[in-house]
């Protein structure tokens, strides 16, 4: 057979794949489109055999392409939208955070261990605290939560309204949070430098508010947000953690195989963690800043945090798992 | 390191048991598309904060105008490559000008995790600056895959079919079929011998095809005659003799 007579008899099936492919490509309702699978073999059929008796590269081209295409169109899936993203935020996401427990308490302690060391070391030798904070972070740390302020004029002031606050807070904390995870893939070592150094600015602030400032607002500002924020953080770690181990230790798998692996657990982690971070914006622009009276603050701050950890450690959990 | 090839082709077999072939897409074109769609993006925050500025005048107050600007840059700064590579085209203004765009390695579509992957891994590969370890990256393995790419399990290819310049000279010879079934990295390499040897002297033309010499049986002369004439079959079409 030549490859005249091959093109030939075949073009008519070949026609047809073509146009029902650029049908289902628009999105249009197609006549007998249960007839794709079946043209796609077939044309599968057509490509090896054109491939294997040598019938030139404009032939083999064209079918490749139709092949690519018509792949393309029959492994299209929905991403599942909404249902999908619920059913991550109520199980896969608690439950990966669980998978990986014992990274998680590695990145608690890498982020607590500098902020409790600024918060002990402060009240007997404040030099650390200041020079972490610089004066302009002592100037805005005083001008929140100074004697006389409140976090609310001062943020206010500078960002406009609680809107204003909400979109700075996603703008900068999710960011941190991506940020985090990405530096995970230079072998965890981003992921820790981030924590680390958030960690002992956090806890800069945090001993800053206690030397010079008022604690009480400054407590009351940041008790309702402060668990998805800063668990969110955290997790963050984790993600990139798990990346950069995949990449350092990728135990059976060859590294390649290891990372890709280790990226679609850890976009579980990210995703939840930007959610939770994104949650706490929430919360911070319209929640923490309006003044009330103290015990409601921390009566809904103890709350936010038994929520925060009950979710973590009870949603999606199945019976075997426990 | 895998030998030199022909063309950049990636063959990747899909689960039907055929062979299809990937034109990936290498760091030049890569970059003026990344150029373009820098371009776009200034222009995008410029429009918008004007829009916001606009509007702030007028309904929305400074303030809220102020956070909405800062929401528009998150969402581009993190999302603007996701939007377009789970479009239809699966591609960035950017690359789309190029005639590029972001498949699975499986030649599937790709995916909204991995599209993210691949762009919140972006500010890796920009380390230290100006896209080194992505171009270092990309420089290094087979498909011109940066980091983010990798973990996403993701390369650029393009989306056209190449165009194939005819041979410019005439050659006077009968075309005769290759003794055995040659693979598409050797029918591509005979048929840019066909269209380069023009060029080159008789003895580097002898010198490349006593390479062939289990195929030809013959060395010399009439050995280059036998690889002219089966590239010229190749080039016909195969099959037949001639069209």
């Amino acid at each position: 057979m030549t490859p005249k007579q091959f093109e030939n008899d075949h073009s008519p099936t070949w026609q047809r794949l073509e146009g029902m492919i650029e049908q289902v490509e628009k999105g249009k309702p197609v006549p007998n489109v249960d007839e794709l699978p079946t043209l796609f073999r077939q044309i599968c059929h057509d490509l090896s055999l054109a491939q294997h008796r040598m019938f030139g590269r404009v032939l083999v081209e064209r079918l490749n392409a139709l092949a690519i295409s018509g792949f393309r169109v029959l492994e299209r899936r929905s991403s599942g939208g909404w249902e999908r993203l619920w059913q991550m935020m109520m199980q896969d996401f608690p439950r990966a955070v669980r998978a990986e427990s014992r990274l998680f308490w590695f990145c608690s302690v890498v982020f607590w261990l500098p902020f409790l060391a600024f918060v002990i070391i402060t009240p007997f030798d404040p030099q650390w605290t200041m020079s972490m904070l610089g004066t302009e972070g002592m100037m805005s740390m005083e001008g929140m939560y100074g004697e006389g302020t409140n976090p609310r004029e001062f943020m206010r002031e500078e960002y406009g309204s609680d809107f204003g606050m909400f979109a700075f807070y996603i703008w900068n904390n999710v960011s941190i949070n991506l940020r985090t995870f990405a530096g995970g893939l230079l072998g965890g070592v981003g992921s820790l430098v981030i924590l680390l150094f958030n960690g002992a600015h956090i806890g800069a602030a945090t001993a800053y508010v206690n030397h010079a400032c008022n604690p009480q607002t400054f407590y009351c500002f940041v008790v309702g947000h402060g668990a998805p924020e800063l668990l969110g953080i955290v997790i963050s770690g984790t993600a990139g953690m798990r990346l950069g181990l995949s990449l350092v230790k990728p135990g059976s798998y060859d590294r390649k195989t290891a990372l890709v692996l280790g990226g679609r657990k850890a976009m579980t982690l990210i995703t939840g963690a930007a959610l939770m971070t994104a949650f706490a914006a929430i919360l911070e622009g319209f929640w923490s800043a309006t003044p009330m009276e103290p015990w409601i603050k921390y009566t809904f701050g103890a709350c936010m945090w038994a929520a925060t950890i009950c979710y973590l450690v009870f949603c999606g959990r199945e019976r075997h798992e426990a | 390191m895998p030998t030199a090839l022909a063309d950049t082709l990636e063959s990747v077999e899909l689960a039907d048991g055929v062979q299809i072939h990937l034109r990936v897409a290498g760091p030049a074109a890569r970059s003026v598309a990344w150029l373009i769609d820098v371009l776009i993006f200034v222009a995008v925050i410029f429009i918008v904060s004007l829009a916001i500025n606009l509007l702030s005048d007028l309904l929305i107050g400074e303030q809220v105008g102020q956070g909405l600007l800062l929401l528009a840059m998150f969402l581009l700064n993190w999302f603007y490559n996701v939007f377009f590579e789970m479009s239809g085209k699966a591609a960035t203004p950017g690359q789309r000008h190029m005639g590029l765009k972001v498949v699975s390695v499986s030649g599937g579509p790709v995916r909204l995790p991995q599209s993210m992957i691949r762009n919140i891994l972006r500010v890796v590969d920009f380390m230290p600056g100006a896209y080194l370890f992505g171009l270092t990256c990309c420089l290094c393995t087979s498909r011109f895959q940066r980091l983010g790419d990798l973990v996403a399990d993701t390369v650029v290819v393009y989306v056209d079919k190449p165009q194939h310049e005819k041979a410019a000279m005439k050659v006077n010879a009968d075309p005769l079929p290759p003794p055995l079934p040659l693979n598409r990295e050797e029918q591509a390499a005979m048929l840019q011998f066909l269209e380069r040897s023009p060029r080159w002297s008789d003895a580097r033309k002898m010198e490349l095809s006593d390479v062939l010499e289990p195929l030809t049986k013959r060395r010399g002369m009439g050995g280059l005659l036998d690889t002219v004439r089966m590239a010229l079959w190749l080039q016909a079409g195969g099959g037949g003799r001639g069209r």
